[in-house]
């Protein structure tokens, strides 16, 4: 068995060889130098970005549009995906619709989304909701699917019967695992939209992301990689922690 | 016990089943209150789903049960006990216990002073801000005991609630539950296959068993015991009561005598074949 404190210093190992790596085979020219960064350089451009005041407006612009896409996905998710799993005749005339509207990547909705929005930030965030919409759909509906049924013979027995009562107190609380892990699903994919939904001129990372790659500033493209890399990381660690704390019951 | 008093429960002419296919026929007693009435039978015959036809959580095929009234205001007429606990994972135990009276006319400390009191019944009062997963199969049995006597019922049906602990916890369970009965006036049904445990417990056994005939089981026999409470196991008339509870068992075309002796023939000789 490998201790804690072991596995740390070989993963941090294996990032520091790599980026190593990657500056040495570019100082001894077996890369051409334009195609990709020095990393050493990464810092004095993200500083550069920030004195400029640019990463600042394009992260908090990015943050918008995520946090709007995936406020609507998730709660549209959550609903629909509960409505479906409890109530069998909404779940039969939805079934098909859904069946035919899953495959089509968010990307795909991109002319609808400036033809009907422009290119605003609720084409963006329109964008980043259908994908964030789908994981939490199938989450909260395999969920709730999924509890035992011996938790309604409970209720029965305890006069908790009612639909409302039912819900608050035995289905959402027994689905809560698996709407969590949707919830968290899709706060990853959410970030993988914001940049494409950004990519056709919306402000925003993937917007300036591209613009940096017409003039080939591929150290610009890496420092926004890198930010999107730690922005994910901290909401995730951030999540993981609320998610721990509701679901302290368990084992 | 008073076996005089007005039942609390009566079963008439009940089958119970699925698909509308019965497994259980012409099912007919009365409970009388404070009284306990075990349900013995081989596994199989329809305990449980008779228990829950008897509380209403399934349609009977056929027959009625009247059960008593919502009448009185704080409590609920009748609760449960399952087989394995099924407390609510993300309620504490005093939550957990409170299940049942939320939605009764009591207020919030009304409910947490009931609960309490309940808890201390099984002794578990020290345990009321502890997660369910945090106590032992038998401390989680007696959680679910408390949840069911929380709504002070007229009626309490057990279904084989000690038979997946282990024999030094359930004889126990079985001594906790005798005390009980002195400080709850609720009348009980309670399931078992364990025929030990129903002469322990009970003022009447109803036995069932498969129909000589065929088709449906039925009620074999109804045994009334009439053994002091305290101390049961050590009465002289414990065997042979046990005794007669399991001829009532085994009685019947398909369990007769001749019939065990032919299996237990059968068994050995095609154990003894691959190695002889």
């Amino acid at each position: 068995m490998m201790t804690r404190r072991r596995r740390l210093l070989a993963s941090l190992t294996g990032l520091v060889g790599f980026l190593a790596l990657w500056e040495l085979t570019l100082r001894a020219g077996l890369l051409p130098g334009a195609l990709v960064p020095l990393p050493s350089a990464i810092p004095a451009v993200l500083v550069a970005e920030i004195n400029d005041g640019i990463w600042q407006t394009m992260v908090f612009s990015s943050f918008q549009h995520y946090g709007i896409g995936l406020l609507i996905g998730s709660s549209l998710g959550i609903l629909v995906g509960v409505c479906a799993a409890l109530l069998p005749t909404f779940n039969a005339l939805h079934a098909w619709l859904a069946r035919l509207l899953r495959p089509i990547p968010p990307l795909a909705w991109i002319p609808f989304a400036i033809i009907w929005f422009g290119i605003t930030p609720t084409a963006a965030a329109f964008i980043i909701s259908i994908g964030v919409f789908w994981i939490n759909y199938f989450a909260s509906y395999s969920a709730v699917e999924a509890i035992d049924p011996g938790y309604d013979e409970v209720a029965a027995a305890f006069g908790q019967v009612r639909l409302f009562p039912r819900l608050f107190k035995i289905t959402l609380p027994a689905a809560a695992p698996g709407i969590l892990g949707g919830l968290r699903a899709g706060l990853g994919q959410g970030w993988m939209t914001v940049v494409a939904a950004e990519l056709f001129g919306i402000t925003g990372i993937g917007q300036r992301m591209m613009e940096a790659s017409s003039l080939l500033a591929t150290d610009v493209v890496v420092v926004y990689m890198l930010t999107i890399a730690g922005l994910y990381a901290l909401i995730d660690a951030l999540f993981v922690s609320i998610q721990r704390y509701l679901l302290r019951w368990q084992p | 016990m008073n076996h005089h008093a007005q039942p609390v429960l009566r079963a008439h002419g009940l089958a119970v089943g699925f698909d509308n296919q019965s497994v259980l026929t012409d099912v007919t007693f009365d409970l009388p209150a404070q009284s306990l009435i075990a349900v013995v039978g081989p596994s199989g015959v329809g305990k449980s789903t008779l228990l829950r036809a008897l509380a209403g959580l399934l349609p009977p095929l056929a027959g009625t049960v009247d059960r008593p009234p919502d009448s009185d205001p704080g409590t609920r007429p009748w609760s449960m006990v399952f087989q394995s606990p099924r407390l609510l994972p993300w309620r504490r135990v005093r939550t957990n216990v409170e299940l049942g009276l939320e939605g009764l006319a009591l207020s919030r400390e009304e409910r947490r002073q009931r609960a309490e009191r309940y808890l201390e019944q099984v002794a578990l009062a020290d345990y009321a801000d502890r997660w369910p997963h945090s106590l032992s199969g038998g401390q989680q049995q007696r959680v679910g005991l408390a949840r069911a006597l929380a709504v002070q019922p007229k009626v309490l049906f057990m279904d084989e609630p000690f038979s997946a602990l282990d024999a030094i916890t359930r004889r126990r369970l079985q001594q906790a539950l005798v005390d009980l009965r002195r400080q709850t006036p609720a009348a009980i049904v309670f399931v078992t296959h364990d025929i030990e445990e129903a002469a322990v417990l009970s003022d009447r056994i109803i036995v069932l068993g498969d129909h000589p005939q065929g088709g449906p089981a039925h009620v074999r026999a109804q045994q009334a015991v009439e053994l002091p409470l305290e101390a049961r196991r050590d009465h002289s008339g414990f065997r042979p009561l046990i005794q007669e509870i399991e001829a009532l068992i085994r009685t019947g075309p398909r369990a007769s005598t001749a019939y065990s002796e032919h299996q237990a023939n059968d068994t050995a000789g095609r154990f003894s074949r691959p190695y002889g």
